[in-house]
């Protein structure tokens, strides 16, 4: 670290307005960016290529690289093998979302408590909330399975809901955001102009972070999207599945058929692609936030 | 993974539950709002409490009891103590799932963070052109699902017919058998992690790398240091404690993974002499395949117990970086 | 309702079930509220209305059951399924597949542990898994306690199946937890074409001659390697699929396993000092040893792959395997055919259908089981699919003695499983069938991977690990 302090003395004679070195854009630097887009975007097209050629067309060495015919009788192969896929993908939208607004409502609310309110054990709940987060949550599952079962909940979207409401991380996310981005003197001004603390909350926490609720949303629902364990254990009726144990079904027959298993991934994966080309920059801008913020 | 945010906003703000600046002991809350009735915070995360508890505390807390016990869920359950640790201690599968854990996550954890970190740099040159369309696809396989992602790398890394082996074979290579081999089926899991939070960790360490004052660069560059030199002797030091905190969320993440072994081998064993298989899998074994509940609870506990000690090295390391980091 | 009521005496009963659940009740109100209204509207109100469309239903209403199943693989075949909706339209299955350990594990152990709480209406519980469940008769509904529509229940049909099959649903309580769906008789599949062009014997008799014993099937296997070309070695081109499906079949030729029967319950352990373990276990090394497999993990891509483009030339084939190579390598028609396994007889695989006790139409549950695993349907699915019967009165069948199948060179493959079928000596199965069949499972992968050079000692730590099974 010394380098960079000695660095540091020499700042202020350096002010100039040609790039610097540096600062040009190699050829290296578009080819390893273009192989690492490449590379990143490539299970896509791989799936879809499986998808519409069939395992045996692309096992041809070399391999079949280019889409083929067969696309639209693979996905109508998946709606066969499963003609609730649709329900599915509805399912997984619905439960997404509802466990993305309240994990943003009830996490916005708590860290907004630990962020700017005063009240006795405030210190002790987050430390708290800090330290529950390094429990690996696969520990309760057993238990969390009899509790839902014993609450009726058992095949039911009710029991991914209830159970995902709240996270340890979105409060504290929401803690540091809320820290982070809204000024006390704000909430001190308002609070003189007689704004209780559901005043001060509504009118001028809430929309300084919309923008990281947004995010923080997002988060959940494709946490929600991408979860397949415990929805696997707990749904048992093809019409309350999520497109993750849909994708398992699949999967889960003899005749292991590469195409169709494909298939069903490119599906259960498509409706996120397409989200990600409307929120992807805003995504971006959130994890990046997340990063530098404090 | 996004606990990065976390760690990052722990590491350098003053304000954080670790490191709390004390104008005022006597407050609870440091940082509050004093003219706002600090009560409201009872009901404001009462919610979040009551659910919690609930739905997440209560079944680990449930988890941890019958740790000690000899658990027939179907049957008797009888209190055995601490057997279930002392069998745990001489048991060859668990300490065969630690070792292939800690390989899986050095053989993810250092390429990715190399990558991450070259791949931060050029898109760190302002003259980048289409540096957002760049940074949003990196942030592509971060969003998919591990399901979709290992059925494909299922595929990619078939022995005879996988592509990777078909691009081996055709450079003269032998085919590797990436699920029967050891470091093989290693590498063929750590691919998919890396594949998938490479970018992500770029996007991370891109942050950091533009919140670098841009004097320190052209000082530098004036000094007569070369590109080379400015990325080993600004940047990285300049990266020291966002380093630190991708490695250890990077390693809490690492020692509970499961997803991708449980798919690629389509079994909770991890491979037919149990080659891959890691501690968490070897929890869902023993709970779901053996139905040794009392013994799967004390395999998570010393799950819980090793992401702790390493969480504790963190924070002293980070502590120190951050004490003369300045 | 009505045809229901017409064909079970129990619909009362099951009805008042139905509305005992509050939510269901509503929402079947609700339901019949707005279909009434619609048919007023419309004017439909006739009989012919009664008979509505249950392929859409959730939810069991008034006038559809849902029946949910949780099974694996194809065990309920679709096109049976399309009968019974026929027969009975008030009724829908709902089908759930998993793998096999996690429909075992997380479900039906996890669900009985929580007082069958998500216990689907009917499970389908491996062979490997029924000495299991028998331990545990109280997660299952005594089927002698239900009636069908023809007023039998299950002691009355018990004869109509293979008496060593139905063992493996009878709880230790000795009440009837589930009925056996097909024999896995197993022989194997191999690729004529390619036998005939490595110069040797690729007629059934011959072949099935040729190796009529394990060291004489390596020794075979061996020759047909000897043939390769380097090219095709370099491949991994081998003769076997895979050796380690010679140990359970080796297991399932003798009269015991891990298991003695001495007449209770439990049975004896007995993996530790039976000859046929060891036996097994050592065939199975020189099989590994000989390298003649090509080491492709069965149910992989490359597996799947490799059957159409004969990277190996035999297969170990449950009677089940035969639908699965046709759906595989459906190029390879005709180069297929099938011999007797060596040492004569075998099985591998075959489930048992379960009512699980949480079940919420055990009556409607009942009805399709034994409609399903009667012989008429048990033909149908072998002939439909290959599944081997369970029912010995269609051994003698001239449909089934009969059955000859193009795809496998015109092979007499109804006559060939009958034939191994019968030579099958009843196998004691206990509760940690599975469990210890894991444990040798991975001590043989060590050996055939390399990983262990010394099979001795892969052999006694496979039984030190069978050892921690409880």
């Amino acid at each position: 670290m010394s380098q960079a302090a000695v660095k540091e003395q020499t700042l202020p004679r350096a002010k100039q307005n040609k790039k610097p070195r540096w600062q040009r854009m190699g050829f290296f630097g578009y080819a390893s960016l273009i192989i690492v887009a490449f590379l990143s975007l490539f299970p896509f097209y791989w799936m879809f290529i499986v998808a519409s050629n069939g395992t045996d067309e692309i096992s041809k060495i070399p391999p079949t690289l280019v889409p083929g015919p067969r696309f639209f009788t693979v996905i109508s192969n998946v709606y066969e093998a499963l003609p609730q896929f649709n329900q599915a993908l509805l399912n997984t939208v619905y439960v997404g979302t509802v466990v993305a607004v309240a994990q943003v409502f009830f996490s916005a609310i708590a860290g907004f408590a630990f962020a700017k309110l005063n009240f006795k054990g405030q210190k002790f709940m987050v430390l708290f909330v800090i330290l529950t987060m390094m429990l690996p949550s696969q520990l309760g599952i057993i238990p969390l399975f009899i509790l839902i079962s014993q609450m009726g909940l058992m095949d039911s979207l009710g029991a991914l809901i209830i159970p995902a409401l709240v996270t340890a991380f979105g409060v504290f996310w929401m803690r540091q955001v809320i820290d982070a981005q809204v000024p006390n003197e704000l909430l001190e001004a308002a609070s003189i102009d007689g704004a209780g603390v559901f005043r001060a909350y509504w009118s001028i926490v809430l929309p300084i972070i919309a923008q990281s609720s947004f995010v923080l949303g997002l988060f959940s629902f494709l946490a929600t999207w991408n979860d397949f364990l415990w929805p696997l254990l707990v749904l048992n009726t093809p019409e309350n599945f999520t497109a993750q144990v849909a994708v398992n079904q699949l999967k889960s027959s003899y005749a292991i058929d590469y195409a169709l298993n494909m298939g069903g991934a490119f599906l259960s994966t498509a409706p996120l692609l397409v989200l990600f080309i409307f929120v992807g920059r805003r995504l971006v801008r959130g994890v990046m936030d997340g990063a530098v913020k404090g | 993974m996004s606990q990065t945010t976390v760690g990052k906003a722990r590491a350098s703000k003053p304000p954080s539950p670790w490191k709390p600046a004390r104008p005022n002991k006597k407050l609870n809350n440091p940082n509050a709002v004093l003219s706002l009735n600090g009560r409201w915070g009872f009901l404001f995360t009462a919610p979040f409490f009551v659910m919690f508890l609930i739905f997440g505390l209560a079944p680990i807390v449930f988890s941890i009891v019958i740790a000690f016990f000899n658990y027939d869920a179907l049957g008797t359950q009888e209190f055995i103590g601490t057997a279930n640790f002392e069998e745990l201690f001489v048991d060859t599968r668990f300490w065969n799932a630690l070792v292939n854990t800690i390989d899986i996550w050095l053989l993810s954890t250092i390429p990715m963070l190399i990558m991450s970190i070259g791949l931060a740099a050029v898109l760190h040159n302002p003259n980048l052109r289409g540096s957002t369309f760049f940074r949003t696809i990196l942030l592509v396989p971060n969003i998919t699902s591990v399901l979709a992602i290992a059925i494909v790398f299922g595929q990619l890394f078939g022995r005879d017919f996988g592509m990777v082996n078909i691009i081996i074979g055709a450079l003269g290579f032998e085919h590797v058998d990436f699920i029967q081999g050891t470091t093989s089926s290693h590498i063929a899991i750590a691919s998919m992690i890396v594949w998938r939070w490479t970018g992500y960790n770029a996007l991370i360490f891109l942050a950091a790398m533009l919140a670098i004052p841009g004097e320190l660069y052209e000082s530098a560059s004036l000094d007569g240091a070369g590109k080379w030199k400015q990325f080993i002797y600004v940047t990285l030091p300049s990266l020291r404690n966002t380093i630190t905190f991708v490695l250890i969320v990077g390693t809490i993440g690492g020692l509970q993974v499961f997803a991708e072994p449980l798919i690629l081998g389509g079994s909770y064993n991890g491979g037919d002499s149990g080659q891959f298989s890691t501690l968490t899998l070897f929890l869902f074994e023993q709970a779901f395949v053996a139905y040794k509940w009392g013994y799967a609870a004390a395999i998570g506990i010393m799950i819980t117990v090793i992401v702790a000690i390493v969480s504790v090295i963190n924070f002293f390391i980070t502590r120190k970086l951050a004490g003369d980091g300045k | 309702m009505v045809v229901a009521q017409q064909l079970n005496g129990e619909a009362t009963t099951h009805k008042e079930n139905l509305m005992s659940k509050k939510l269901m009740s509503l929402k079947a109100a609700a339901l019949l509220a707005s279909a009434a209204l619609t048919m007023g509207v419309l004017g439909f109100i006739s009989p012919a209305a009664a008979v509505v469309d249950c392929t859409k239903a959730t939810t069991s209403t008034n006038e559809c059951t849902v029946l949910t199943v949780n099974t694996f693989g194809d065990v309920i075949q679709p096109a049976l399924v399309a009968d019974y909706r026929k027969l009975r339209p008030d009724i829908k299955l709902s089908i759930k597949k998993s793998d096999l350990d996690a429909l075992n594990g997380t479900g039906l152990f996890t669900q009985c542990a929580a007082g069958g709480a998500g216990n689907p209406d009917i499970a389908a519980v491996e062979i490997s898994y029924s000495g299991f469940w028998r331990a545990y008769p109280q997660c299952f509904v005594d089927l002698r306690t239900l009636r069908n529509t023809s007023n039998k229940n299950a002691s009355d049909i018990k004869k109509d199946y293979l008496s060593w099959r139905w063992e493996h649903g009878v709880g230790y309580n000795d009440s009837v937890i589930g009925i056996p769906t097909d024999v896995g008789g197993l022989e194997v599949a191999y690729r004529w074409d390619l036998f005939k062009k490595a110069g040797l014997p690729y007629q059934r008799d011959a072949v099935s001659k040729a190796w009529s014993t394990w060291p004489k099937f390596i020794e075979f296997g061996k020759k047909y390697v000897a043939k390769l070309t380097a090219a095709q070695k370099k491949a991994n081109v081998g003769f076997i699929d895979n050796i380690g499906t010679i140990y359970p079949a080796i297991m399932n030729q003798g009269t015991e396993k891990y298991y003695r029967n001495n007449g209770t319950d439990q049975g004896q352990l007995v993996y530790k000092t039976n000859k046929q373990v060891k036996t097994a276990f050592d065939t199975t090394v020189a099989a590994s040893t000989a390298k003649i497999g090509t080491r492709i993990g069965q149910f992989s891509s490359d597996w799947n792959v490799g059957m159409s483009k004969g990277t190996f030339a035999a297969m170990l084939a449950p009677a089940w395997m035969m639908d699965y190579i046709k759906g595989q390598a459906p190029a390879t028609k005709g180069k297929w055919d099938i011999a007797d396994i060596p040492g004569g007889g075998g099985n591998m695989g075959g489930s048992q259908l379960t009512i699980p006790k949480g079940s919420k139409n055990q009556q409607e549950a009942w009805n399709f089981i034994s409609w399903y695993l009667a012989p008429a349907q048990q033909l149908k699915v072998f002939q439909m699919y290959g599944l081997f019967p369970s029912t010995p009165s269609l051994y003698s069948n001239a449909d089934l003695v009969g059955f000859k199948d193009p795809f496998f060179n015109n092979a007499p493959v109804g006559k060939i499983y009958a034939d191994g079928v019968k030579k099958l000596k009843p196998i004691f199965e206990g509760k940690l069938q599975r469990c210890i069949d894991m444990a040798m499972g991975s001590a043989i992968s060590l050996v055939a991977n390399g990983k262990e050079k010394n099979a001795k000692k892969a052999f006694d730590g496979g039984i030190t690990a069978a050892g921690k099974c409880k």
